[in-house]
C-alpha cells in the first residue's frame, strides 16, 4: 500500500509548491499591510502592526521551512529497511523552544501594551466632543460644548442630530462617546485603523485626532457589528476640515438648526421600545404602500416638494421582513429617508423629513434588488 | 504478530436499522457520530458555498440580506456544534476505549443518550427555516439582538437545540473521564496514555468546566424571550456585555475543545508515518494541560472592543498560550526530522495541520496585539483567522483521523490515489478561500455583509474566496467517491495496515463487540511497537510491511 517513489515525490513536490505558494503571498502582496493610517493614535496601531507582522513573517519563515526542509529530507527511500533511531526527547531543546516563544511573546505584549496606552490615552480638554448615535440602521451625530450640553439644538432647544456625516477638524483632538438606542453597533472607519463597539446601556468615550494634513479629506465608515438586516448599508463619512473651515461649519448648523423645526426621528423606534411608530400629527399627504410576495404593489408614487409627508407602510408578508429607504436620483444614490424594517404582518407610519423637488428612488433595504419603485417629489 | 481468531471483516456497518438505533456499543455510537457529524459538514458547507455565491460579486444577486444572515449565522453554528465538536468526540468515542483496551466505555446507555440529542438538536435548529426564518444573529447571538424584539420563533430554536447540544456534550465528558479513570488496562499508566486520549481528558475537563456555563446563558436568554426576563437586554436593565462574558467563557475554551482532540489525531499519526516515537511524550502532555489551563482565562479576547473588559490581563495570558501551543508544533516537527516519512493519505492530511494550523496560530497572535484588534476585530482577518484554527487546524486533523482509522472501523482500506487528490483539491481550496480574507480584513471589510461596494476595491478577493470555496466543496466529491468505493469493495485492511504503536490495532478490523480477546503487554506508550519490534528491534524489515511493500 505504500506508494513507490515517483509518486511519493509528486506528492511532496505538491505539498511544497503549495506551502510555497502560500507563503511568497506573505511578503510579496502589498494587500497585508492596513490602510494608510490618517489618526495620530492609527499611526501608533500601524507602527505596532509592522512590528508584529515582521516577527510573525519570520516565524511563519522558519517554522513552515523546518517542516518542509523535514519533508524532503526525511521521505522515506526504497534503502530505508532498518528503523531510523527511536529518539524519545531531550529535555534541553524543550528548554529552548519553551523560553524562545516566551521572550518573544513577552516583548510583544510589552509593544502592544505601551502602543495600547497611547492609543487609549485621553485629553484634558478635547477640542470637539462628539457624540454618534448608533441606531438600525443609520448613524447620526451630535456636538457638545465644553459644558457637555448640545451646541446643535432646534427652536423647541432639543439638541439636532446631524445624519450620515461627522464633521471634524483636522488637527485636533475630537473626543468622540458612542450611543446606541437599540442594538450593539460598532464605530469603524478602516483609515483610522480602529473600532469600538456601541453599546446600548454602556457609553464608550475615546479620542481620536485626525492629520492636519488631512484636512478635506473623507473617510468612509461603516458599522462593523452584525445588528440585523440593514448591516451591509449601515454607513457613515468622516469629513476632516481645517479648524478655521469646521468653526464656520459648525456656526451655519447651529443657525440651520434653530431656524428649522426640528424633525422627528422619522421612522426611526423611539429609543428602548422598537416596534412603537412615533406619535406626530399627521402630515397633509399621506401616502400607502404595500408589501406582499416579495414586491411592492406601487412601483411609483408621487409626493410634494418641501412639505413633510407620510407613507403608510403595510407588510402583508408573513415572517418576512421589509422597509422603505428613499434614495435621491436612484436606487444606489444617496439615502434620504431610512424606515425601520418590520416583519411581516405589520404597518408602520413613517413620517418623511421635506424633500427638495426631483426624482428618487424607493427601495427595500431587505429586497434591494427586487424590491424597487420611483418617487416623483414635485 | 498476534492476530486474533475472529472473522477479520465483521460486517457491522450493514447491521439492521433497529440494531443501530438502540446500540451502546461504544465503536457503533462514534460510527454513528461520524456520520450524523458529515451528514451536518455538508449541510453547513452547502450554507457556506451560499455566503461565498453572493459575496463572488458586489450587489445582492441571490440571497436577500435576511435570509443571508441566516445562512452564515447557521453555517457557524452548525460547523461548530454539530460538526467539528461532535465528530472529533465521534472519534475519541471509537478510539478511546480501544486504545487503553477497555471493553467499553464506562457508561454506554448514556453514551446513546448523549449521541441521540444532537441530530434532535439539530432539527430543532433547523426547522426555525419553516417557522419565518432560522436564528440570523450570527452563532455567537449577540443580545439585545438575539432578543425577542429583533429575532423570531428561529432564535428560540436556535436556543433550545443549543441546550440540548450542549447537554450531550456535557454528559459525553462525565463518560470520557470515567472511563480514562476507571477503564484503563493493566499497565497502562497515565503517562503511557496516547496522546489522543490525554487529549480527550483535558478536553472533557474543559467542556465539564465551561458548558454548564454556556447552558445556563442560554436558558436566561430564552427566559429574557419568553418569559419576560432582564438579563441581557439593556432596554429593560439587563447588560449586553453578560451576554459576552458568559458566552465567550464557553465559546473560547471550546476552540480548544475543538483543537485539542484533533492535535491528539496528529500526534497519533506523525510518529506511525515517521517510523519514531513521538518527540517530548511529557512535555506534550504538560502543553496539553497548560493549553486547558490558560484556555479559561482569554475568553475577553474577543471582546477587546466592547471597551468593558481589563485590555492588558488579556492581552498578556492569550499571549502566553501561545507558548505551549509553540512547544506542540516544534515537537510535531522533531518528530518527523530524522525519520522516514510514509507520505499516506492520513500523514498528508497531518502535514497539513501543521502548515496550516501554524498560519492560525500566528495570525491569531496579531489580534493579541490589543491596539492591532482594534483594527481587525469583526473584519474578514477574523474570518480567515478562525478558519485557519477550525479548517486549516481541525478539519485537516480530523479527515487525517478519517483516513487513518477508516480501516479500523470498517475493516477496508480507503484509495491512496483519491485520497491524494482530495488532499490536493482541499489544501488549494482552503488557501485560496482564507488567504484573501486577510487582505480583506485589512482593507476593511467587516464580517457578516451580505453586500459591498463594488467601489470598495474588494471584488476580485472576494471572487477569489468564492473560487477557493467551490474548490473545497469539489474536494468532497473524490472523497466521498472513495468512501463509497471502499465500503464495496476496498481493499481488506488486515488488523494494522499502517504498522501503529496503540492498542486498538491489536484487535480486529473492525473490532469484535467488547474489542479485546486478549491484550498484549503494556510496558509503554506504544504497546504493538514493542510488540512487533520484541527481540528482534531495530534490525530486520518487519514482516507485515515487507508484505505490502513489494
Amino acid at each position: 500500500m505504500f506508494r513507490t517513489t515517483p509518486t511519493r515525490l509528486a506528492s511532496v513536490l505538491a505539498l511544497t509548491v503549495v506551502a510555497l505558494m502560500a507563503s511568497g503571498c506573505a511578503s510579496m502582496i502589498p494587500g497585508l499591510y492596513p490602510p494608510t493610517p490618517v489618526t495620530a493614535q492609527g499611526h501608533d496601531i500601524g507602527n505596532l502592526y509592522d512590528i508584529v507582522f515582521l516577527i510573525a513573517a519570520a516565524i511563519f519563515f522558519v517554522v513552515e521551512g523546518f517542516i518542509i526542509y523535514a519533508v524532503i529530507r526525511y521521505r522515506r527511500r526504497p534503502t530505508d529497511t532498518e528503523l531510523p533511531p527511536q529518539i524519545h526527547g531531550n529535555n534541553l531543546v524543550e528548554i529552548i523552544w519553551t523560553v524562545i516563544p516566551t521572550v518573544i511573546v513577552a516583548y510583544l505584549f510589552v509593544v502592544s501594551w505601551q502602543t495600547l496606552n497611547t492609543v487609549e490615552a485621553t485629553s484634558q480638554n478635547p477640542q470637539v466632543h462628539v457624540v454618534a448615535i448608533a441606531r438600525r440602521f443609520s448613524w447620526s451625530f451630535e456636538y457638545l460644548g465644553p459644558d457637555g450640553k448640545s451646541l446643535v439644538n432646534g427652536p423647541d432647544g432639543k439638541a439636532v442630530e446631524l445624519p450620515g456625516t461627522m464633521v471634524v477638524p483636522a488637527g485636533q483632538t475630537v473626543r468622540l462617546s458612542l450611543h446606541s438606542p437599540d442594538v450593539i453597533h460598532a464605530f469603524y472607519v478602516p483609515q483610522f485603523l480602529f473600532k469600538r463597539d456601541v453599546v446600548p446601556g454602556h457609553e464608550n468615550t475615546f479620542d481620536f485626532t485626525v492629520d492636519a494634513t488631512d484636512a478635506g479629506q473623507t473617510f468612509r465608515g461603516q458599522c462593523a457589528e452584525l445588528c440585523g438586516v440593514g448591516h451591509q448599508g449601515m454607513s457613515f463619512e468622516v469629513q476632516a476640515k481645517t479648524p478655521a473651515e469646521f468653526d464656520t461649519w459648525l456656526q451655519q448648523q447651529i443657525t440651520q438648526a434653530k431656524a428649522v423645526p426640528s424633525p422627528p426621528p422619522s421612522g426611526k423606534a423611539p429609543s428602548g421600545s422598537p416596534g412603537a411608530s412615533p406619535s406626530a400629527p399627521p402630515a397633509a399627504v399621506s401616502l400607502d404602500l404595500t408589501a406582499k410576495n416579495v414586491a411592492f404593489d406601487k412601483t411609483s408614487l408621487e409626493a410634494p416638494a418641501n412639505q413633510p409627508f407620510d407613507i403608510k407602510f403595510t407588510n402583508d408578508d408573513q415572517g418576512t421582513q421589509h422597509n422603505v429607504d428613499i434614495h435621491k436620483d436612484s436606487p444606489t444614490g444617496q439615502v434620504v429617508f431610512d424606515g425601520e424594517v418590520i416583519t411581516g404582518p405589520d404597518t408602520r407610519l413613517y413620517q418623511v423629513t421635506p424633500l427638495p423637488a426631483g426624482t428618487y428612488a424607493f427601495v427595500c433595504k431587505v429586497h434591494p434588488t427586487t424590491m424597487i419603485g420611483t418617487l416623483t417629489v414635485k | 504478530m498476534a492476530t486474533t481468531a475472529l472473522h477479520p471483516a465483521v460486517p457491522a456497518y450493514r447491521s439492521g436499522l433497529y440494531e443501530w438505533i438502540t446500540t451502546t456499543d461504544h465503536k457503533k455510537i462514534g460510527i454513528l457520530y461520524v456520520v450524523n457529524s458529515l451528514l451536518f459538514f455538508f449541510i453547513a458547507g452547502l450554507l457556506a458555498l451560499g455566503v461565498r455565491a453572493e459575496l463572488a460579486q458586489p450587489k445582492v444577486q441571490f440571497f436577500a440580506p435576511d435570509v443571508y444572515n441566516q445562512l452564515f449565522t447557521m453555517h457557524g453554528t452548525v460547523m461548530i456544534f454539530l460538526f467539528i465538536i461532535p465528530i472529533l468526540a465521534g472519534f475519541a468515542n471509537y478510539v478511546v476505549p480501544l486504545q487503553i483496551g477497555a471493553p467499553d466505555m464506562a457508561l454506554p446507555r448514556i453514551n446513546a443518550l448523549s449521541f441521540w440529542m444532537l441530530p434532535l438538536g439539530g432539527i430543532l435548529m433547523f426547522t426555525g427555516f419553516a417557522t419565518g426564518g432560522a436564528a440570523a444573529e450570527g452563532w455567537t447571538g449577540y443580545s439585545p439582538l438575539a432578543q425577542r424584539a429583533y429575532s423570531g420563533t428561529g432564535t428560540d430554536l436556535w436556543d433550545v437545540g443549543l441546550v440540548l447540544i450542549g447537554t450531550s456534550s456535557i454528559l459525553g465528558a462525565v463518560n470520557f473521564l470515567t472511563t480514562i479513570f476507571k477503564m484503563r488496562a493493566p499497565g497502562l499508566t497515565m503517562f503511557r496514555l496516547p496522546i489522543l486520549v490525554w487529549t480527550v481528558l483535558v478536553t472533557s475537563v474543559l467542556v465539564l468546566m465551561a458548558t454548564p456555563v454556556f447552558t445556563s446563558a442560554l436558558i436566561m436568554l430564552f427566559i429574557d424571550r419568553n418569559y419576560g426576563g432582564h438579563f441581557f437586554d439593556p432596554a429593560t436593565g439587563g447588560n449586553a456585555i453578560l451576554w459576552q462574558n458568559v458566552f465567550w467563557f464557553y465559546s473560547h475554551p471550546a476552540v480548544y475543545v475543538m483543537v485539542l482532540p484533533a492535535m491528539g489525531m496528529v500526534s497519533e499519526i506523525l510518529p506511525v508515518f515517521s517510523r519514531k516515537p513521538l518527540f517530548g511524550y511529557k512535555a506534550f502532555v504538560f502543553a496539553t494541560a497548560g493549553i486547558g489551563a490558560l484556555g479559561f482565562s482569554v475568553w475577553a479576547h474577543h471582546m477587546f472592543t466592547t471597551g468593558a473588559v481589563f485590555l492588558p490581563f488579556f492581552s498578556l495570558m492569550t499571549f502566553l498560550i501561545a507558548v505551549p501551543t509553540g512547544v506542540k508544533m516544534f515537537n510535531w516537527i522533531a518528530t518527523l526530522f530524522r525519520g522516514q516519512l510514509i507520505f499516506a493519505t492520513p500523514m498528508l492530511f497531518a502535514l497539513g495541520f501543521l502548515t496550516m494550523f501554524l498560519i492560525g496560530g500566528i495570525n491569531g497572535a496579531f489580534s493579541a496585539a490589543v491596539p492591532v484588534d482594534f483594527a481587525l476585530h469583526d473584519t474578514y482577518w477574523v474570518v480567515a483567522h478562525l478558519h485557519y484554527v477550525l479548517f486549516g487546524g481541525s478539519v485537516f486533523g480530523m479527515f487525517a483521523g478519517l483516513y487513518y482509522w477508516f480501516p479500523k472501523m470498517t475493516g477496508r482500506l480507503l484509495n491512496e490515489a483519491l485520497g491524494k487528490l482530495h488532499f490536493v483539491l482541499m489544501f488549494i481550496g482552503f488557501n485560496l478561500t482564507f488567504f484573501p480574507m486577510h487582505m480583506l480584513g485589512l482593507a476593511g471589510m467587516p464580517r457578516r455583509v451580505a453586500d459591498y461596494s463594488a467601489n470598495a476595491g474588494w471584488s476580485d478577493l472576494n471572487l477569489l474566496a468564492s473560487i477557493g470555496g467551490f474548490t473545497i466543496a469539489a474536494s468532497m466529491l473524490p472523497f466521498l467517491w472513495n468512501v463509497m468505493l471502499s465500503l464495496r469493495n476496498g481493499e481488506i485492511a488486515g488488523d494494522d495496515p499502517w504498522e501503529a504503536n496503540t492498542l486498538e490495532w491489536a484487535t480486529t478490523s473492525p473490532p469484535p463487540p467488547y474489542n479485546f480477546d486478549h491484550l498484549p503487554e503494556i510496558r509503554s506508550e506504544r504497546p504493538l511497537f514493542d510488540l512487533r519490534h520484541a527481540g528482534a528491534a531495530h534490525s530486520a524489515l518487519p514482516a507485515k510491511y515487507a508484505e505490502t511493500h513489494s
